[in-house]
């Protein structure tokens, strides 16, 4: 428990530093090209085109299937698509370079006096910009698509946070490991590629039977963050309300992805120049 | 005087696996996988205000070891170590990020030390005075070449006004001209009445510079005294191991790992 509290302490000393070191993350990611930072908005565009030309329009659409049904309303694929396929992007790359983020880094570092457990929060910080940009350009893309401006919009930050939270949790973990075992990235990189298709992004999951499908896909936290933003988005439902068991059991898993991962990181972090 | 660095048997233990498996096993299991190596042992001095100590040794007795180790770089195995003030570390491949500007780099460098935004901006100029690099400020560090880079990690370890300066081999690079504004700098910092520690295979540099020497061998101190009393006896060793056939030379140093792995 006292892990716990040393790492939310750093997170909220050092939130000026994770501002100021994502910033600086970010300009070096993207010094290379012209279009520097644009690059961010228009590589998921190009995604999502391919995604609705495939799923959208070649497969559900030639079968007769172009609507999904939610919350009792008919949705076409391509908003119904996009108001979850938004917060993916950053998902994918959070968790990415979430998990590199250390071993990476360390030699940048180079001073035990610095609060490691922020190196993964300003990495993910830094994709957040870009998450936000996104989320921007979506929500205007919106306004023409039917789903104009709604009273549900004021969900999007608690989503958000959810998000940052989670993410920021589950990033101790995998960067705390694969600092000490590097073949641990390329699991991760297996497993997001996968994670993708196991969460509502692409295909409406929500008339699987057995049942019993559904409720192991609902297992996965980024289904309540993907259902979060759609609802949110959509207008559709006061989603962490009416699904307040699954809202409880969502930051149970991440209060204790949390929890482990302060106390692995913790437990190794004076050691991670070792295992350079 | 009020002492700034003080180390108490301290050991820098690292394991060495003869394959992966070994490794993954000492991780996960509690159990002891892999062969001990001693980079440091049982290591005893202390450094007060003012000094100028010169680390010196053959290659590989641990003088980069201990060097990170004061510079806070990497944790002691076991030991007292007890550092007051703050420390900066010189060295050739000072951490900068090479996508990055020089002035980008300046003021990251800044803040992962902990520096607020109204204190960076004062330290910048001079910084960049000190580094002299001209136009190549405001381009990339991947362009930069190696002398340039150390320069610019020169500038901001000396800039940012450490207690404790650790310089490891860093004068090696860079030219005349830059070496002689560097050990301005520090004589600068003598005065001041800061610590200084000093790692070069330049015996001239040495003696023109250093107050002291502490003389390591395979990971333990084999001397520390004044640099008049420890230099003759290191260079008297250097003159034997010279000497020393090819056959001698192994037996020294098969003896010495001996000891290094914890078996003597």
């Amino acid at each position: 428990m006292r892990s716990v509290l040393t790492v939310i302490k750093e997170q909220f000393q050092s939130f000026y530093l994770v501002r100021r070191l994502s910033v600086y993350e970010m300009k070096s990611a993207n010094s290379n090209n012209y279009l520097g930072v644009l690059w961010e908005i228009i590589n998921p565009m190009i995604q999502i085109a391919i995604y609705w030309f495939v799923f959208g329009f070649g497969i559900f659409h030639s079968a007769g299937r172009g609507d999904v049904e939610l919350s009792g309303e008919l949705i076409p694929y391509f908003p119904w698509m996009l108001s979850g396929i938004v917060v993916w992007f950053f998902i994918n790359q959070a968790i990415l370079q979430g998990s590199k983020s250390v071993y990476t880094r360390i030699k940048m570092i180079s001073k035990m006096s610095f609060p490691m457990s922020v190196i993964p929060t300003f990495v993910i910080f830094s994709k957040l910009y870009q998450h936000l940009m996104l989320l921007a350009v979506v929500l205007v893309i919106f306004q023409f698509l039917g789903y104009p401006i709604n009273i549900f919009y004021i969900q999007l930050p608690y989503f958000i946070i959810s998000t940052i939270v989670f993410l920021v949790a589950l990033s101790l973990i995998t960067s705390t490991i694969s600092t000490i075992v590097r073949d641990f990235q390329m699991l991760i990189q297996s497993l997001v590629r996968i994670l993708i298709y196991l969460s509502p992004f692409l295909w409406p999951p929500y008339h699987l039977q057995p049942e019993i499908i559904q409720i192991i896909m609902k297992l996965n936290p980024i289904y309540y963050l993907a259902e979060g933003y759609r609802a949110s988005i959509l207008g559709l439902s006061w989603y962490p309300v009416e699904h307040w068991e699954y809202t409880l059991y969502f930051w149970g898993i991440t209060v204790s992805l949390l929890i482990f991962g302060s106390i692995l990181h913790v437990k190794f972090r004076d050691r991670f120049v070792d295992f350079l | 005087m009020a002492k700034t660095v003080v180390l108490r048997n301290v050991t820098k233990k690292y394991k060495l696996y003869e394959d992966s498996k070994e490794k993954l096993l000492d991780i996960v299991l509690p159990k002891s996988f892999g062969e001990d190596f001693y980079a440091l042992q049982n290591i005893n001095f202390e450094a007060a205000k003012g000094d100028v100590v010169g680390f010196i040794g053959i290659n590989g007795s641990g003088k980069s070891t201990l060097s990170n180790i004061i510079a806070g770089i990497i944790p002691p195995t076991s030991g007292e170590l007890k550092i007051n003030g703050k420390t900066a570390l010189i060295a050739v491949n000072a951490g900068l990020n090479t996508q990055l500007t020089g002035r980008e780099n300046i003021e990251l460098k800044c803040l992962m030390l902990g520096f607020s935004q109204a204190e960076i901006k004062k330290l910048e100029p001079h910084i960049i005075e000190f580094a002299d690099l001209g136009k190549f400020i405001d381009q990339p560090v991947k362009s930069y070449s190696s002398g340039m880079k150390s320069r610019l990690g020169f500038a901001i370890s000396v800039n940012i006004d450490p207690d404790i300066l650790v310089i490891d081999e860093a004068l090696s690079v860079g030219d005349q001209t830059f070496a002689e504004k560097c050990l301005d700098k520090m004589n600068e910092f003598k005065a001041h009445g800061k610590t200084i520690f000093f790692i070069s295979h330049s015996i001239s540099q040495m003696k023109r510079f250093c107050e002291k020497a502490l003389w390591l061998e395979y990971g333990k101190v084999r001397d520390f005294g004044l640099i008049e009393e420890v230099m003759p006896r290191y260079e008297k060793f250097l003159k034997q191991y010279k000497a020393m056939s090819l056959e001698e030379k192994r037996t020294f140093r098969e003896a010495a790992i001996k000891e290094q792995m914890g078996q003597a």
